[in-house]
């Protein structure tokens, strides 16, 4: 016999009717930010001034995706820090209703780190991996520094903290360890290959004994997605709605990791402001929003210039310290 | 085509005008530091609540001068971005603990919290480390025999043993680990009783949490930003001002900013002012700090600062602040009464 099929409804948008809508939102907001809103899918690049609303934009975008039924487990909104996405999120829930509180929201740490939790194993550690800090991500150096016998040599050997921050940089900037010593430790240059075997054993010291340190975990996670088609897959089709705040000072490895996510649907909204980019020292590079119309050549950029915050004076000296900037 | 350098904007507001922003310059440190402290005082007059009000400056060390001062006119303030909860010693001894009843295998933590006892050197710490390793490798018989281990030890394997189970909540492991953790603290450390208030609140944090792994995934990745502030409850009576560092003051906003030490040299930094792209992030940095006040900014520079590291005296204002217009950016100076 033949046979009909029923199509179960498709997961994606169901069509809203603007007047249905529970939030007034044209009139709630100003233009730039309506516009910002109500942009749904593809990538997009919001640059947002100082005081400028942008919170306030986020929350009601989340409500507005919400609105339109987007499921709200399959937004995800990445952070600075965790209270800013809780933040969001609890104000997203006041505006709209209790739904979006199930938005997904963390830091890129954080997120990586409930990922990585769950396929551990197909990148060969438990579980219950250990995450190590920077002073513990030192001391393992240290240690290592004197079971090869680094730190009794007549020469002088980089201090732990320098071999840890060496070893940090090269990985977030995915800078060769030659060209980082060249620039800022060319006296250090003739220990590359020591450097180097220290640099090898931290990393199987950390494997051997089921701890990441932080940069881990967005390699791994970038490693994991990258090997494994399926959890690349699943996870892009999870997360179908992603932003990111605070754009401007993200690393290249988390540049990668919103590339990987959004591959199967290139709906990444990104919002910073490259003037306030203040985290060259901790391996945040300005690179990631000054590029992003390059890497997603489909990119809508909407500016948001309107500000709330201050008075006109005080705009203008701010706007006057910028205009003396390079161009 | 080259790179694009920055996004052009240009921010405007519906706000009144407002108050001409100050440059204000002072013979020393401590004429700066007592020039804020008389502002902030006539601001209280005003009836901005200290709340309202911000000091912020490019490094944590600039406040120094400006602390005392404010100690010493009995105003209440709070600082951040300077050393953090997670970073001192008795707190990461805390979580060392905790690590290695999550994960045995966790040798840093194992060589912390062993060579906290008297008596054991790194020599017996390496080697009580490898019998865990070794001998130890499944967490069944992980408890076993430890009796060959010096009187010391023992009673650190006691400890841990007591509250390996995983039915006792984390906060219950915490509060042991203190009690057995305190007097070797009141020996470590001075001012054990101030940082006795830290492990209250590591106590405290804790009680959140069912679990020690997610108790400790968020202390290394969630830190609390610094010693009770955190636990501080909300809409406590304590009225208080802040002092921060611009990169803690990200995303904020006060009523009344201060900018201290926009001095050349400190504010870009000497070091930054050799290589094109950190003199752009420090430009950037003053960029943040402006844009935190809504109503008064008031930004300061001493002079005569002698800076060890070139041998030069620093008189100048930030060269990004040099120059601009007067009717832009007020000049002040601070003079002594008498």
């Amino acid at each position: 016999m033949k046979k009909y099929t029923l199509k179960k409804p498709a997961d994606g948008l169901h069509i809203v009717h603007p007047q249905r809508f529970q939030i007034d939102y044209k009139n709630e907001l100003n233009k730039a930010q309506y516009e910002t809103v109500t942009s749904v899918n593809g990538p997009h690049l919001i640059i947002a001034g100082a005081g400028t609303g942008k919170t306030r934009t986020i929350v009601y975008r989340v409500a507005y995706l919400v609105e339109l039924g987007v499921k709200p487990e399959h937004i995800l909104m990445l952070t600075f820090t965790r209270k800013a996405a809780q933040e969001m999120l609890r104000r997203a829930s006041i505006l709209l209703d209790h739904r979006c509180e199930r938005v997904s929201g963390g830091t890129f740490h954080s997120f990586a780190n409930s990922i990585l939790r769950k396929y551990s194993n197909l990148i060969g550690y438990e579980r219950n991996f250990t995450i190590l800090d920077q002073g513990d991500a030192e001391d393992v150096m240290s240690l290592i520094r004197t079971r090869l016998k680094l730190d009794t040599r007549e020469r002088r050997f980089p201090r732990k903290e320098t071999l840890y921050g060496l070893y940090s940089r090269s990985v977030n900037t995915m800078t060769s360890l030659n060209q980082m010593l060249s620039i800022d430790y060319p006296h250090y240059l003739e220990d590359e290959p020591d450097i180097r075997k220290v640099h090898e054993l931290y990393t199987e010291y950390k494997i051997t004994h089921n701890t990441m340190d932080y940069d881990d975990l967005l390699l791994n996670f970038n490693k994991l997605l990258k090997q494994n088609e399926p959890v690349r897959a699943e996870s892009s089709n999870h997360f179908k709605y992603i932003m990111v705040d605070e754009y401007q000072d993200t690393n290249k490895l988390q540049a990668e990791m919103i590339k990987l996510l959004a591959f199967k649907h290139q709906n990444i909204m990104v919002v910073g402001d490259d003037s306030q980019a203040i985290y060259a020292f901790r391996g945040a590079t300005i690179r990631n929003i000054l590029d992003f119309p390059e890497e997603f050549p489909s990119c809508k950029t909407i500016k948001l210039e309107e500000n709330y915050r201050s008075t006109q004076a005080i705009l203008n000296v701010a706007n006057e310290i910028l205009k003396r900037a390079i161009d | 085509m080259s790179a694009r350098h920055k996004y052009l904007k240009t921010l405007f507001t519906n706000k009144s005008e407002g108050n001409l922003p100050q440059l204000i310059i002072a013979e020393n440190e401590n004429l700066q530091s007592k020039f804020v402290v008389q502002k902030i005082l006539e601001l209280r007059e005003e009836g901005i609540p200290l709340e309202e009000i911000s000091v912020l400056f490019r490094s944590s060390f600039l406040s120094f001068d400006l602390e005392i001062e404010l100690a010493k006119s009995n105003i209440p303030f709070r600082k951040f971005g300077g050393f953090k909860f997670i970073e001192t010693a008795h707190v990461k001894d805390m979580i060392a603990y905790l690590r290695v009843l999550e994960n045995p295998r966790d040798v840093v933590a194992w060589n912390r919290i062993l060579l906290i006892i008297d008596g054991v050197g790194p020599r017996s710490a390496e080697k009580i480390i490898e019998d865990i390793l070794h001998r130890r490798a499944d967490k069944a018989n992980f408890w076993k025999d430890y009796n060959r281990y010096p009187q010391s030890v023992r009673e650190l394997f006691e400890l841990l043993k007591s509250i390996s189970t995983d039915k006792l909540p984390p906060a219950e492991k915490a509060s042991r680990i203190i009690t057995y953790y305190h007097p070797m603290m009141k020996k470590k450390f001075d001012d054990h009783t101030k940082r006795k208030k830290d492990l209250e609140m590591f106590e405290q944090i804790a009680e959140r949490y069912k679990d020690v792994g997610s108790f400790l995934t968020d202390l290394v990745l969630e830190p609390p930003n610094e010693s009770i502030a955190d636990i501080e409850p909300v809409g406590s009576d304590d009225e208080y001002l802040t002092l921060s560092t611009i990169h803690s003051a990200k995303g904020l906003e006060w009523h009344s900013v201060f900018i201290v030490y926009a001095l050349d040299g400190r504010f870009p930094t000497m070091y930054a002012a050799n290589n094109v792209e950190e003199l752009e992030e420090e430009r950037r940095l003053m960029y943040v700090a402006c844009t935190r006040a809504k109503e008064y900014l008031f930004i300061t520079y001493p002079i005569n600062i002698y800076d060890r590291e070139s041998g030069t005296i620093l008189t100048k204002p930030s060269r990004f602040l040099e120059g601009l217009n007067e009717k832009l950016l007020e000049p002040w100076v601070v003079d002594e009464e008498g």
